[in-house]
């Protein structure tokens, strides 16, 4: 067999023998509209902790954090610190939202404002954007699942269709078996997961060069510039790097998927627990960043794009077949699970806000399963079709992605921590958000080195508490 | 035991301050303390300082977080 047929071998039974195992789990699960998309708020820690590491670490956590050490070096520390913040705050957030959603029976993050603000045209708004913002999400996993498979087929085949393929596979899945089957999945996908990071950091780095401090010693001389965050307001300087945080960390539980893993546990408890726990894995992603910095030495001279492709191509170059197969399988699920759970969020955001609010479809709950059902492989192809159509452009899409769910943040914020805002301030507030992020995202623009998605932030807290307060006077 | 615990009430309002100052230290230490951290030395086990001192406070938050739940007793 030639290296490629190993490789791509192992992802392939990788991938559909997790998805034989997740949909066997669940095969004597009724389905109504809770059990489907919130899984009959059950989850306790243990499985949530899996699920929320399931959706967190996509293949851009996995590739990406590589990459951006490899392009830049110190900077990319952001990714371990912003995690940890976020549970800081999601430590008093999620169970907050929690309790909420169990006493009122919502579904999704929509529904949170459309109750907190008894506004059902805010509901509808934030569904539409959540809506907008997540399909070139998938888009992007999709992307990355196609980086994988070139490098595992030892650049001999174009991937596409192997993407499309496993792609249909994956909505028929998720049709299948919601957000339980998304969960068991995710069991997987962190063993694997786990298994290529312990892999990447701890293997590699002893292979060439014995010890990070060896590795380390030998960047001092190299690359002195790699090992410290620039200073003030210079291009990922420090600025940029707290700013980043403080974005990424007030938006972490904004996007649609996170919404239906808060409201899948089964007490407040659980979320605190969870909220606790997480940052351990946040750790275990500064061996992705060992792996980025033994690649600026193995593999020099990638640029753009191709950085992300850094850590796989000391896999490919220096490694057997076999261990490309499993590291490629890792990502692949880590692409595969993730995109999965966003499939479902944007199906059940589509079925309840949009559906149901906006055109009254879906009285019973066996029809609002079935609605439901039908929506994820709408998505699905939607989604397919604008990677196809889009394929250069996902990239930007991602600062889209992140700008646009974040807007809904303050609104969010608001409903715990200022009780004057009102249903028009919040829609308001997102729309000066959106045209303040989204253009100077598009330009790259950080005004003295800050990122742009915080400076929209705060043009979103700006306009909520003036508009709030002016429709009182 | 999880159940149970659940089920009670959460904390009365004038529940200790240190509920909010607690997670405040490593979100602190995170963000606008970085850049009094972003140095080379001094290397622990070889690691540049200013990434030991991320991870550690990676490591130390689920310490700090455990000991907010323990003021607010909830476990």
């Amino acid at each position: 067999m030639s290296n490629a047929t190993v490789a791509l071998t192992i992802v392939a039974i990788t991938v559909l023998g997790t998805i034989g195992f997740a949909l066997n789990s669940v095969r004597r699960i009724k389905m109504d509209p809770a059990q489907y998309i919130v899984a009959g708020r059950s989850f306790g820690t243990i499985f949530l902790w899996v699920l929320l590491a399931g959706e967190i670490y996509t293949t851009f956590t996995f590739l990406g954090v590589a990459g951006l050490t490899y392009a830049t070096g110190a900077p990319a520390f952001y990714a371990i610190a912003y995690g940890t913040c976020a549970y800081c705050i999601g430590y008093f957030l999620t169970p907050a939202i929690w309790r909420i959603a169990k006493d009122n029976d919502l579904l999704t993050g929509p529904d949170f404002f459309e109750n907190r603000y008894g506004s059902k045209a805010l509901g509808i708004g934030v569904a539409v954007l959540q809506f907008v913002m997540i399909v070139p999400y998938v888009a992007l996993q999709l992307s990355g699942l196609q980086i994988l498979l070139k490098i595992a087929g030892y650049a001999s085949y174009n991937a596409t269709v192997s993407v499309c393929i496993a792609f249909i596979v994956l909505a028929f899945f998720v049709f299948t078996a919601g957000l339980r089957g998304t969960a068991w999945a995710s069991v997987v996908k962190d063993i694997f997961v786990l298994g290529a990071v312990l892999f990447a950091g701890i293997g590699i780095t002893h292979r060439f060069f014995g010890s990070p401090a060896a590795l380390f010693s030998e960047l001092a001389k190299t690359h002195p510039q790699m090992l410290t965050i620039p200073w003030g307001g210079a291009p990922h300087g420090i600025n940029w790097f707290i700013s980043t945080i403080a974005l990424s960390a007030l938006g972490f539980y904004m996007g649609p998927q996170s919404w239906n893993a808060i409201y899948s546990a089964r007490s407040g408890d659980t979320l605190r627990r969870n909220a606790m726990l997480l940052p351990i894995y946040q750790a275990l992603l500064g061996l992705m960043l060992l792996a980025g910095f033994c690649a600026v030495l193995i593999v020099p001279g990638l640029k753009g794009t191709n950085v992300d492709q850094s850590f796989l191509l000391v896999v490919q170059r220096y490694y057997p077949p076999w261990v490309l197969g499993v590291v490629a399988a890792a990502g692949a699920l880590a692409a595969l699970v993730p995109a999965s759970a966003l499939l479902l969020a944007a199906a059940s955001v589509a079925m309840k806000n949009i559906a149901g609010d906006v055109f009254n479809i879906g009285r019973t709950d066996a029809a609002r399963t079935r609605i439901t059902r039908i929506l994820v492989l709408v998505v699905a192809f939607l989604a397919l079709a604008v990677w196809l159509l889009a394929q250069r452009t996902v990239v930007e899409l991602l600062l889209l992605y992140y700008n646009g769910v974040t807007q809904c943040a303050p609104g969010v914020f608001a409903t715990f921590l200022w009780r004057r805002a009102t249903a028009l301030g919040v829609g308001a507030g997102i729309v000066a958000g959106l045209l303040v992020a989204i253009p100077l995202a598009a330009i790259s623009v950080n005004p003295w080195g800050v990122n742009a998605g915080l400076i929209g932030l705060a043009a979103n807290v700006v306009t909520l508490v003036v508009v709030s307060l002016l429709k009182r006077a | 035991m999880t159940q149970q615990r659940a089920m009670q009430p959460a904390p009365p309002a004038k529940a200790s301050p240190l509920r909010f100052i607690l997670p405040i230290v490593p979100v602190a230490a995170l963000t606008i303390v970085l850049p009094l951290v972003d140095h080379i030395e001094p290397k622990m086990a070889g690691i540049p300082f200013v990434l030991c001192w991320i991870v550690a406070w990676s490591i130390a938050a689920p310490l700090f977080l455990w000991l907010v739940g323990h003021v607010e007793k909830r476990w």
